[in-house]
């Protein structure tokens, strides 16, 4: 248990650190830093509707990290959350746009079946790569997400075009309203409910079932898990399919919810800060939660930020990317840890 | 036993050690070990398993800092904990588990580690080919020069390990289990080398476990136990084996009743396992296997003896199904299976004692009752909850660890805080949990200590008496005479020969070194 706490409270170091560097950076920069740290805090819980947003952003930030998480119980580190996030969101528009009369519910539910499986697709890719070939699996999980926000640009600028549209980016039609499960705010009652029952059952996945255990003990020692018996191939495939579902999901919500279209590009940051999301969760599921409700809460300020203050847009990313810079070098530490004696076996 | 030159009472220690002591946590490693070693000689370190010998040897090499005491080499004190003085007072240390970087060349991992001096920042590999050539030819010639540290097999890793130690002009040289995972002759050779060193000066400290190697390799003996140091160093000369043994296992404890085995038995005779002309492809350091017949039966121990990588570990993968069959047929338990998946022989009663206990034996950073539960992992049950009790599993791993004594603090702990033995007990009590029919037991009794080791031999005993079948693969050959009831002899990945009891030592001997083709 005293290793538990030790690892929250770095993390809680950890975080406050990036706080204190990026005020830093900003009091040299020559903005007011209580202004800016005030104005985070307006932006993210007290200001109107600043709460639902910071909900709002949460929610595709915990889909796709508890993806990560599931990745990374069996050993593998997916960072492909943005482009199986991306084709989730294509395939849920494909479907709501291609059966514009259908009733609402079924195609509700067909765009996001359509989406889950988009995203596993998605993931299982990388996913055989990694165990057929041993392909290094954060490279071809990153390299599928350029491709993924290309597919998505083709959409958008091609076949799904909206024609009207006047906006300097290329965006797609808007699906009907009835197909959508959220106002424009994000936040539904249906989604929180969606939201929680996926965390719940991924919690139960990993700490409460055989293939949880299976997908531990692989993913400390795959070799250990062959001799005994487990067939490491398969639980690693269907750990990326898992992986990317989520990821596909987040994106069907995204289209239903708050989108109601695909805009090239958007939430461009969303599967990276997923990661962090799930590190500085310490990869269990329910420090996710609490993880995603933070990084949700920085995205709404930064949103709101220049509402308030002179400061520019990107300066609160700063912060942003700090915590990332910052767990990314405690997970160098993790995954240097892991590759000794884990990562061969999984190919052989 | 002569002693060459007798050192005169007055000369300074080439290694003393002063009131040592070294905690972890609430375990105490070490306490108030004072220890002197004369110059010249081959001094062992001999202790059970978990009696602190690996944590005074670190110590002394500087890698371990002692809470109190001091180390002095050759008359001066070392700084405390510091690996780099201990090195230049020509102090050489080989560890236990491995150390080269695997993705090294033999001779770029020398070059790197050895700090023999004359080597160059910028470098041809063909130079370092010539600086490694006479090194090269204690592990089995100019050509492992060019071959990565990974793909050694593990006895040449461990034979490149001593070589590094050996190469630098050390003073002192400490070994730590060398022989733990040597073929016999590998340890004869080893022990001829020690012997050679000590007749050019300088001063060895080995740390063994089976009393035979005691014997045969050392001048003096020191035992630890339980942290203190309750023997020595004495003269092996001056000691009785009954001594030693008392002094290493203490007053008896009565912890190591014999276990019963409950196994799957139903009084008949019947084949349990059989490969009929089985092969299969090579690795790169072993021969694949080449036609074997081999069948295990109810009620009997069958002993694989060979020099190791001779094919014992392909018959052990091919049997476990992680190697493919590429011709002939395996039958388990009245079942075809030759391309059966693991599981599913798993399932079948099929249990493993695997080679390296601590890679494929269990996960190490996995806590106890995971490692003792995974077996229960495979398997489909349709019909079940799919939600599991974990409180369930930890019981009953509990249970099970108990009733092997396994000598943990909670179930909770990673593997990794067991000692040797512990860890090949975990192993024991999760592979002969009931619906075993037969066990594969690689090298069991590998690196454990005395009390552990006739810990395992009486399970596997005890197994066979419940009607189990058991393969037994050693390369302890008093080990494979002990408890055999039948005997093949493997090289170059063909049985060549087979043998009932009694045995004859010497046509043993022969088959396994290829005098009989």
């Amino acid at each position: 248990m005293t290793g538990g706490l030790q690892r929250l409270a770095s993390t809680v170091v950890l975080v406050g650190f990036s706080f204190l560097l990026t005020a830093l950076i900003l009091w040299i920069s020559g903005y007011g830093v209580g202004d800016v740290f005030s104005g985070t805090i307006q932006g993210a819980i007290t200001a109107t509707g600043a709460a639902t947003s910071t909900v709002r952003w949460a929610i595709p930030l915990l889909l796709i990290g508890l993806g990560v998480v599931i990745g990374f119980r069996a050993g593998f580190f997916n960072i492909g959350g943005q482009g199986q996030f991306y084709m989730g969101a294509c395939a849920a528009l494909v479907v709501a746009l291609g059966w514009r009369e259908g009733p609402a519910t079924l195609v509700i539910l067909c765009g996001t079946a359509a989406a889950i499986i988009a995203g596993l697709s998605w993931s299982l890719l990388p996913g055989y790569l990694r165990v057929r070939f041993g392909t290094d699996e954060v490279l071809t999980t990153l390299m599928m997400n350029f491709i993924g926000a290309l597919v998505l640009q083709y959409l958008t600028a091609g076949p799904m075009r909206n024609p009207s549209g006047t906006g300097q980016t290329a965006a797609s039609e808007r699906i009907p309203e009835a197909f959508r499960i959220t106002d424009s705010s994000g936040v539904s009652a249906t989604v929180l409910l969606l939201v929680g029952a996926v965390a719940v059952l991924v919690w139960l996945l990993l700490e409460r079932t055989r293939f949880g255990l299976t997908m531990t003990l692989v993913g400390r020692n795959p070799t250990m898990a062959r001799w005994q018996g487990i067939d490491v191939r398969r639980v690693g495939l269907v750990t990326f399919g898992l992986s990317g579902a989520l990821a596909g999901l987040a994106g069907a919500v995204e289209l239903h919810g708050p989108g109601a279209r695909l805009v090239t590009g958007f939430s461009p940051e969303v599967g990276f800060t997923a990661v962090v999301v799930a590190l500085v969760g310490l990869l269990s599921v329910w420090g996710t939660v609490v993880a995603a409700i933070f990084f949700g809460g920085l995205q709404s300020a930064i949103l709101f930020l220049p509402i308030v203050t002179d400061l520019p847009p990107p300066a609160l990313v700063l912060l942003h990317g700090m915590v990332a810079f910052l767990v990314t070098v405690k997970l160098r530490a993790v995954r240097r840890r892991r590759t000794g004696s884990a990562s061969e076996a999984v190919t052989s | 036993m002569t002693v060459p030159s007798g050192p005169a009472p007055a000369a300074v220690p080439a290694v003393r050690c002063r009131s040592l002591g070294v905690s972890f946590g609430a375990v105490r490693a070490l306490h108030d070990v004072s220890l002197d070693l004369a110059p010249g000689r081959i001094h062992a370190l001999v202790g059970q398993n978990g009696a602190g010998k690996t944590t005074l040897v670190k110590v002394l090499g500087g890698l371990q800092a002692p809470d109190s005491g001091e180390v002095h080499i050759a008359g001066r004190k070392l700084p405390s904990g510091d690996a780099r003085a201990a090195r230049a007072a020509g102090l050489a240390m080989v560890h236990q588990h491995f150390s080269l970087p695997p993705s090294f060349t033999v001779a770029e991992a020398l070059e790197l580690t050895a700090f023999r001096p004359g080597g160059r920042s910028v470098y041809r590999r063909a130079e370092l080919r010539r600086r490694w050539r006479t090194a090269a030819a204690e592990i089995g010639g100019e050509a492992v020069l060019s071959t990565r540290i990974r793909d050694l097999p593990v006895e040449t890793r461990q034979s490149l390990e001593i070589v590094r130690a050996l190469a630098t002009d050390a003073r002192v040289v400490i070994l730590d289990e060398p022989t733990a995972l040597l073929t016999p002759t590998a340890i004869d050779t080893l022990f001829e080398r020690l012997r050679r060193l000590r007749d050019d000066g300088v001063t060895v400290l080995v740390v063994l476990h089976k009393l035979r190697e005691v014997a045969a390799a050392a001048d003096t003996v020191s035992v630890l136990r339980d942290g203190e140091l309750v023997l020595g160093p004495s003269e092996m000369s001056e000691l009785s084996q009954g001594q030693l043994s008392d002094a290493i296992v203490g007053p008896a404890s009565g912890a190591d009743r014999a276990v019963g085995v409950e196994a799957a038995a139903n009084g008949e005779r019947q084949t349990l396992l059989e490969l009929v002309r089985v092969s299969s492809r090579e690795s790169a350091f072993e021969p694949g296997l080449r036609r074997i017949d081999l069948s295990v039966d109810t009620s009997e121990i069958v002993g694989i003896a060979g020099v190791e990588g001779n094919g014992q570990r392909s018959l052990v993968s091919v049997i476990a199904g992680l190697d493919a069959v590429v011709e002939g047929s395996m039958v388990l338990g009245g079942t075809e299976m030759t391309s059966a998946p693991s599981a599913r022989r798993r399932l079948r009663g099929l249990r493993l004692v695997p080679f390296d206990r601590n890679s494929e034996g269990i996960s190490r950073r996995a806590p106890v009752w995971l490692n003792q539960s995974a077996l229960r992992l495979i398997g489909r049950h349709p019909r079940r909850f799919p939600l599991i009790s974990l409180r369930q599993y930890k019981r009953q791993a509990a249970e099970a660890m108990d009733h092997w004594q396994v000598r943990y603090d909670s179930v909770t702990q990673p593997a990794e805080s067991l000692s040797g033995g512990n860890v090949q007990r975990l192993i024991l009590s999760r592979e002969m949990a009931p619906g075993l029919e037969v066990l594969v037991a690689a090298q069991p009794t590998r690196g454990l200590d005395f009390a552990a080791t006739n810990f395992v031999r009486r399970s596997l005993r005890g197994l066979r008496d419940a009607g189990a079948g058991v393969l037994l693969v050693s390369s302890d050959l008093d080990e494979l005479f002990e408890l055999s009831d039948r005997l093949l002899v493997m090289y170059g990945g063909s049985i060549v020969a087979r043998f009932e009891a009694p045995y004859d030592r010497r046509a043993v001997g022969d088959a396994m070194t290829g005098a009989l083709r």
